[in-house]
């Protein structure tokens, strides 16, 4: 007998156990060899820690990644300018194009509308006596501006005192105050004495602001506003302005004995005559 | 009977103005403080009993540490006035009753009401004895956070508007 031989006789006599373990590290190291080089049973068994951090990862992105993803978008972005407008473009095109043919859709009902039989012949004949196109007349008819909203408001306090409107808007009182507000500002702002705000834009609305002494007139039309309808409207403003001023001469005719202050006029009464002077008007 | 009266809530920065009036007529409060740029309206009714009530609107304007610098154009056509200054800075009311001065030499007429505002930072009782002391002269102490008298402040000035009358 060798001396390895002897020596293993000697550790089976002494440490039995050791045998048995080493057996078993030896078998779990065959089933782990196994494992690892038959693929499918290791995906099984790996699979689902890859997802876990997967899927903490994609979450944890918006606050790692997100502000170097933003930064690194901002850079190309404006060091390739052209090359972004040229991606966008066809998006762009196709967004334009079919708010174009929405709108254009919208027009065509308001035509169709508008051409009833007996409004058909109408057209036709003022085209006829007119010399102009027919489309034209209609387009122009249709662009043509209305008065939504007239307001008559106290010219320091910025209190209204009479309103009348077509639709429905927010508090009325309140868009005075903040008319009366940003007239104050833009006349203060240049320091010119007498010069007053008349025109404030937005979009399709146009808000016409007359002045004078004690108190201003606010109409908020829609549509095309052009000088023709401008005159229009300040005629109507006049001739009603002239009427209230009638009704409260206290404003105009003022003394030393007797200050500046305005008569108690019927509100209802006031409004039943701002609609009866601009509600079927046309400029 | 119900009438509109424009009343100027006026101030040093960043007193409570905006909060003031935002608890008055929503009787809400913000921690948020945004600096108010310009002018900006809003409208409360006060009833004064069954019969009567006054419309408010309201004008907010950005404060001002020179009381000399507000647009006078903003003041025109004012019934009444609300000055707000801050109970926690002296620096916006030591100089109280010349900033009331310039006011009312900007506005001949209306009533003006004093309000030292944010009561809810500072002991009420401790803060009334050093107005008393310092001889600040105040008409109210109110909270817009709590809400505490600014009811009182509006209703106050409706009152008076309604004896002018």
């Amino acid at each position: 007998m060798k001396e390895q031989e002897k020596l293993e006789l000697l550790k089976d006599i002494l440490y039995p156990e050791d045998r048995g373990q080493v057996e078993d590290i030896s078998k779990r190291i065959t089933l782990l060899e196994l494992i690892i080089n038959d693929q499918e049973q290791l995906a099984e068994k790996v699979n689902p820690l890859v997802d876990q951090k997967i899927d903490s990862f994609t979450k944890s992105i918006p606050d790692t990644l997100g502000p170097t993803i933003t930064a690194t978008l901002k850079k190309e972005i404006k060091n390739h300018k052209d090359e972004v407008v040229d991606a966008l473009y066809p998006v762009l095109g196709k967004m334009v194009k079919k708010y174009v043919a929405q709108e254009i859709k919208v027009l065509s009902e308001k035509i169709d509308n508008q051409l009833s039989f007996i409004k058909r012949w109408k057209l036709r004949l003022r085209a006829i006596f007119t010399g102009k196109k027919e489309e034209e007349l209609l387009l122009k008819e249709l662009s043509s501006s209305k008065i939504e909203q007239v307001l008559l408001i106290e010219r320091d306090s910025g209190i209204l005192k009479a309103s009348y409107s077509r639709t429905s808007s927010i508090d009325e009182e309140m868009i005075s105050g903040m008319l009366t507000a940003i007239k104050t500002f833009v006349e203060d702002a240049y320091h010119k004495k007498n010069q007053n705000l008349e025109l404030i834009e937005y979009e399709n609305y146009h808000i016409h602001l007359q002045s004078f002494v004690t108190h201003y007139v606010a109409v908020v039309i829609s549509g095309d506003y052009a000088l023709k309808s401008k005159n229009k409207l300040q005629d109507l403003i006049f001739n009603f302005y002239y009427n209230f001023m009638a009704m409260n001469l206290d404003l105009v005719f003022t003394s030393k004995d007797r200050p500046k202050e305005s008569k108690t006029i019927d509100k209802e009464w006031l409004e039943k005559e701002l609609a009866e002077s601009f509600g079927n008007a046309k400029i | 009977m119900q009438r509109s009266r424009k009343i100027v809530v006026l101030g040093h920065f960043g007193v409570g103005k905006t909060s003031l009036i935002r608890r008055f007529v929503e009787d809400t409060f913000s921690d948020n403080y945004k600096v108010s740029i310009g002018v900006h309206i809003t409208k409360k009714v006060v009833v004064l009993n069954a019969d009567d009530a006054v419309t408010f609107i309201l004008w907010d304007l950005e404060g001002t540490d020179e009381m000399e610098q507000i647009r006078d154009a903003y003041l025109l056509g004012t019934h009444g006035v609300v000055f707000v200054f801050d109970v926690t800075r002296p620096s916006t009311f030591q100089n109280l009753i010349r900033d009331i001065e310039i006011v009312r030499q900007k506005i001949q007429g209306p009533p003006i009401l004093v309000v030292g505002n944010k009561t809810d930072l500072i002991d009420l009782e401790k803060l009334e004895q050093q107005m008393l002391e310092n001889t600040i002269p105040y008409d109210f102490l109110t909270s817009a956070k709590t809400g505490n008298e600014v009811e009182a402040v509006f209703l106050k000035l409706a009152t008076l508007l309604n004896e002018d009358a």
